[in-house]
């Protein structure tokens, strides 16, 4: 990274091209240590065990390319690449576009705004694994809060965490429930549109709908893509709810999330991450867990690029030209 | 060219793990057994374990008793540690001198991976009887003849039943046969007119509460493996498990079954099925008779072997419990081993920590003790400890991986998602063959 | 806000003829719908709140059945949670912990995030990219090998390898900001710059008061992740009890056998509680940001 690190060459003096490089440099040297010693580090050591047999108490032994062809003879790995496929396109979707619906309904308050603010965020200051629980609570079917108030329009509760169909959804549920941190993300980005703006808009006679079309959603573009972004990473990772909604929905829900039930019900809850830390932790088989893990990396990573760079084309003619 | 990238990667694994080789000392199976400590000597022995509050304090409680052999010996008890943190703690060199674990999955991996030391050359040592110990219980301590491992108390299964729930059904005495309890299971069954199931006289559903396929094997006589090979597939045991649940998922209807188990209160809370009466009978750990005497009182319940396949097998059961080890670079291994002879064998420190907690005791020496506290439920659970008849844990190098693919498939079997019974347990027994050859172990 | 407050919202793309009195009923019927909405979000999300407190009032056999409402309401578990765990310890450590980091976070991120949102260099996509790709790796396996090498620096036990990533790198944080700073006009920046600003002045004096809601937004996230993070001070400071967090003691009221339910959500409702407060008042720089950016000339 340090190769490139040098400033474009800015038109003027030789100075003002070292200050600005100099003031590049040290913005980004403390992240670029992190970088190396947080990512580059464990990044590697992912990387070199992944070829190796590692139980991570003896030394790893080198196995080639092993652990790589063992995933086409693994079924839950299949398993586990649906499962969290289905998270990246649903929940990414459902996130991004519910937090900025609600975000949209908050911004448009005039009264009790910060009450409502709070109640929304709420459910997301709770810690992860109590929330989880909590949810399955009031999703739980036979006389769940959830369940009752569908009893009201006459429909049964569907077997949320018990049914694999309905796994992946009633997590997702769970997620959309916990996304108050995407809400004010965006709801702070609505609120910091310069008013001018709108009021331009306004007078070109734009209603509240085409003002929210043409102003809002392109000015705050950036932070849908950070959602977007954020959501994909989300579903990737998914492991907490996950590990969570599998073993309340055995019967056997602990306080902190024990990982005696992976994937229950019928591995519908077995996401990558969980596998990976099954093979990992509870199957002592770092060298495979590493494996899988690089091979996620390389995945999303390529994704990322593409999806970066697609938005950044879209994003160009609005971001202003360079200072230098 | 291959052997250069080889021996490259292999330097950049050795320099990344240089922790992991510098904690690697202490290992192996021949170390020697360190000295018992001298009665002056003054040190602090830490000790793991995953328990807490009211749990904790008992078992600290326990481990003080140590103290009137070796007065100098400090004990750290640190609460809450999980297999995971003892791993890392080993791995880095950051160990205890003596480390429980709640699970017997992880023995396989444990002593063969030398996490734990090998403790057979302090029982030679010491002439230690293993023999005061049950077969079963001695078998889910060590693996392919390493011990590595001593045992803290056991949990054995047995049958729950609603007394109440099966003399209205018209069941005078408790079934011991398959047979009698897919009679027992029909017949204390409640549904309502629309079909709903409002109790339940057997829950069949495989990976629910202590539903698992290693605490209902014995019961089918169904054996793990054979010549080292999984052997679901030609286990008759197997076969005849998936088939009766099977059995009983198609009585009771697989929808009606599901919608009211997903309704069906978590297993560690007052809510539980058994308490509510809304299963009869059921099989779960001793542990179970004190919750439902304190959280559910209005229940009347017996308990008894679980019935079984062949009546030959009447009187067998499943035993797990905690497990006591040495972890690799423990500082202290020959006061830490010292501290384990304890708690596994003191007869009177065994016995107030059962009572306590209640749990089984693991020495044949306590059991027969007369401080033992024992009512009529308790007593099926010592019974079934002091037969011979009691089957542990397969121990396998890759954890639980076996017993999770039996759970899975039997789930898929219930669901009626599999067509060929036979060939599908199969599958089940190549995926974990390939497992357990991955590990190399 | 005020300057919205004092104008009829417009709903329709108005006609020049429109009569005053049906765009009143139109406006008023708009806000009835909005906060109903707003209402019934709220009423929502606060569901499962409230279901902690009742669950944490509850009796030891009651908690987390299905009854909704507790037969007999025990103030005392918020009490006696205090006799079970040290909660005030614990309650110290987790200031440490999310108040140091928060801090670290902003003093490495902002810079950072300035850099790649309204710098040009060489170099500048990659880097970008990449900060997101070290989001990339699951946390499971990279801790493998930073505990070991935290381990080797004989500082497992503390909170130090919690903390100090916070003071170099947070790819989170990071791309959260440079995200709300692209926001801003670039025609802010340049203008600094031809006041004569360096460019530290301009991200002082410009950058950071228009992105004030980001900034808040993102240390309320750092702040919150780290307060309810329960893996890495397990995994820490795990084996020594007086550096562990409160997000720890949840594992305080779960025994080999048994869980106590009315315990734990006690803890949780009382961990959430400093959290609901600072929401409170980090609520108050979302407004101020509107104030100064949608202020009228």
């Amino acid at each position: 990274m340090t190769a490139t690190l040098g400033a474009r060459p800015a038109p003027g003096r030789g100075r003002a091209r070292a200050r600005h490089r100099l003031a590049v440099l040290g913005f980004m040297a403390p992240a670029l240590i992190g970088f190396v010693l947080f990512f580059g580090y464990p990044l590697v050591t992912t990387v070199v065990l992944s070829f190796t047999k590692y139980d991570l108490i003896n030394p790893p032994e080198f196995n080639g390319l092993d652990n790589y062809t063992f995933m086409f003879k693994d079924p839950l790995l299949i398993k586990a690449i649906t499962n969290t496929l289905w998270f990246v396109v649903v929940l990414t979707i459902a996130r991004t576009v519910f937090a900025l619906g609600v975000a949209s309904v908050i911004a448009r308050l005039k009264s009790g705004v910060g009450l409502i603010r709070t109640l929304c965020y709420l459910p997301s200051l709770a810690p992860p694994v109590a929330a989880t629980l909590v949810f399955f609570m009031v999703m739980r079917p036979n006389g769940g809060p959830l369940d009752t108030v569908l009893g009201w329009f006459g429909v049964d509760s569907p077997l949320f965490f018990s049914d694999p169909a309905w796994a992946k959804p009633g997590i997702t549920a769970i997620m959309l429930w916990i996304s108050g941190d995407l809400m004010i993300i965006i709801l702070a980005a609505i609120l910091d549109v310069p008013q001018e703006q709108y009021e331009a808009a306004e007078l070109d006679g734009a209603g509240p709908i085409r003002r929210w079309w043409h102003v809002t959603l392109p000015t705050i573009s950036p932070v849908l893509l950070f959602g977007i972004v954020n959501s994909v990473i989300l579903a990737l990772q998914l492991f907490t709810q996950a590990v969570v909604a599998g073993s309340a929905g055995s019967g056997a829900a602990d306080a902190t999330g024990s990982t005696k039930y992976l994937g229950f019900p019928d591995n519908s809850t077995l996401t990558f991450p969980v596998y990976l830390y099954t093979q990992g932790f509870r199957y002592f088989d770092m060298g495979y867990a590493a494996a899988m893990a690089t091979v996620l990396f390389v995945i999303s990573f390529a994704a990322t690029i593409v999806l970066v760079q697609r938005m950044r084309k879209n994003s160009t003619a609005e971001e202003g030209g360079p200072g230098a | 060219m291959r052997k250069h990238t080889r021996a490259a990667l292999l330097c950049v694994a050795a320099a990344l793990t240089l922790t992991a080789c510098a904690a690697g000392k202490g290992g192996g199976a021949n170390s020697d057994a360190a000295a018992a400590p001298g009665k002056d000597d003054k040190l602090t022995l830490t000790v793991w374990s995953n328990y807490s509050d009211r749990e904790y304090e008992e078992v600290t409680k326990a481990l003080k008793t140590f103290n009137k052999k070796f007065p100098n010996i400090e004990i750290k008890h640190e609460g809450s540690q999980d297999d995971d943190k003892i791993t890392a703690g080993i791995r880095s060199g950051n160990t205890p001198d003596v480390a429980l674990s709640f699970t017997t999955d992880n023995i396989g991996q444990f002593c063969s991976s030398g996490a734990f030391q090998p403790l057979k050359n302090y029982i030679d040592r010491d002439k230690v009887d293993l023999n005061q110990l049950s077969p079963a219980v001695q078998e889910y301590t060590e693996y392919k003849g390493d011990r590595c491992a001593m045992p803290m108390l056991t949990d054995v299964y047995a049958m729950y039943y609603n007394k109440d729930a099966l003399s209205a059904a018209g069941i005078a005495t408790p079934p011991k046969t398959l047979d009698e309890l897919y009679d027992a299971a029909v017949k204390a069954t409640k549904k309502a007119p629309n079909g709903d199931i409002e109790v339940a006289g057997y829950l069949p559903t495989m990976g629910f509460y202590a539903n698992r396929p290693t605490i209902l094997a014995p019961t089918f006589g169904a054996e793990w493996d054979k010549d080292g090979k999984s052997a679901l597939a030609s286990s008759p045991g197997f076969t005849e498990m998936m088939t009766f649940q099977k059995k009983l998922v198609d009585f009771y209807g697989y929808d009606a079954l599901e919608r009211f188990r997903a309704g069906l209160g978590q297993e560690y809370s007052a809510d539980h099925a058994f308490h509510q009466g809304k299963i009869a009978i059921m099989i779960d750990g001793e542990y179970r008779t004190a919750f439902l005497k304190a959280q559910a009182p209005q229940i009347k319940f017996g308990t008894a072997p679980f019935p079984t396949w062949k009546p030959a097998d009447y009187g067998t059961a499943f035993t797990t419990g905690t497990i006591m080890g040495i972890p690799k670079g423990a500082k202290n291994p020959g006061a830490a081993w010292e501290l384990i002879k304890h708690l596994t064998f003191d007869t009177d420190t065994i016995v107030d920590l059962s009572n306590a907690i209640k749990n089984v005791p693991s020495t044949k020496a306590a059991m027969e003790s007369p401080k033992l506290e024992v009512d009529e439920q308790f007593k099926t659970f010592i019974d079934l400890a002091k037969s011979d008849k009691l089957k542990g844990n397969p121990v396998t190098p890759i954890g639980d991986a076996h017993i999770k693919a039996v759970t899975d498939f039997s789930v898929s079997y219930q669901s009626g998602k599999v067509p060929d019974l036979a060939a599908g347990l199969k599958e089940v027994d190549k995926n974990i063959d390939d497992l357990i050859a991955k590990s190399g172990k | 806000m005020t300057a919205t407050l004092t104008k009829p919202p417009v709903d329709v793309p108005s006609e020049p003829e429109q009569p005053r009195r049906k765009m009143n009923v139109g406006a008023v019927l708009n806000w009835v719908a909005t906060h109903a909405i707003g209402l019934a979000l709220g009423l929502m999300f606060a569901t499962p709140v409230v279901f902690v407190f009742l669950t944490a009032v509850m009796s030891d056999d009651q908690a987390f059945t299905s009854d909704l409402w507790p037969r007999e309401w025990h103030w005392g578990n918020f009490v006696e949670v205090f006799d079970k765990a040290p909660l005030f310890q614990y309650l110290v450590n987790s200031l440490t912990y999310s108040l140091l980091a928060t801090l670290g976070m902003l003093i490495s991120s902002i810079p950072a995030a300035y850099a790649l949102a309204k710098l040009k260099w060489r170099g500048r996509n990659v880097a970008f990219i990449l900060v997101i790709g070290a989001m990339m790796l699951p946390p499971q396996v990279v801790a493998v090998p930073l505990y070991d090498t935290w381990s080797g620096l004989g500082l497992t036990g503390t909170l130090v390898p919690l903390i100090a990533p916070y003071f170099l790198f947070d790819a989170f944080s990071i791309f959260l900001l440079r995200q709300f700073m692209l926001t801003i006009p670039q025609s802010y920046v340049d203008a600094a710059r031809v006041d004569g600003c360096s460019e530290f002045q301009a991200l002082v004096r410009i950058i950071v008061p228009m992105a004030k809601p980001g900034i808040a937004a993102t240390a309320l996230f750092c702040f919150l992740f780290t307060w309810n993070d329960y893996f890495g001070p397990l995994l820490y400071t795990g084996e020594v009890k007086d550096q562990w967090t409160l997000s720890l003691a949840l594992a305080t009221f779960k025994g080999m056998h048994i869980v106590q339910w009315n315990s734990s959500m006690a803890v949780t409702f009382l961990t959430m509680i400093p959290a609901v407060v600072l929401f409170v008042f980090a609520q108050k720089s979302f407004v101020k940001g509107i104030t100064f950016t949608g202020v009228k000339g």
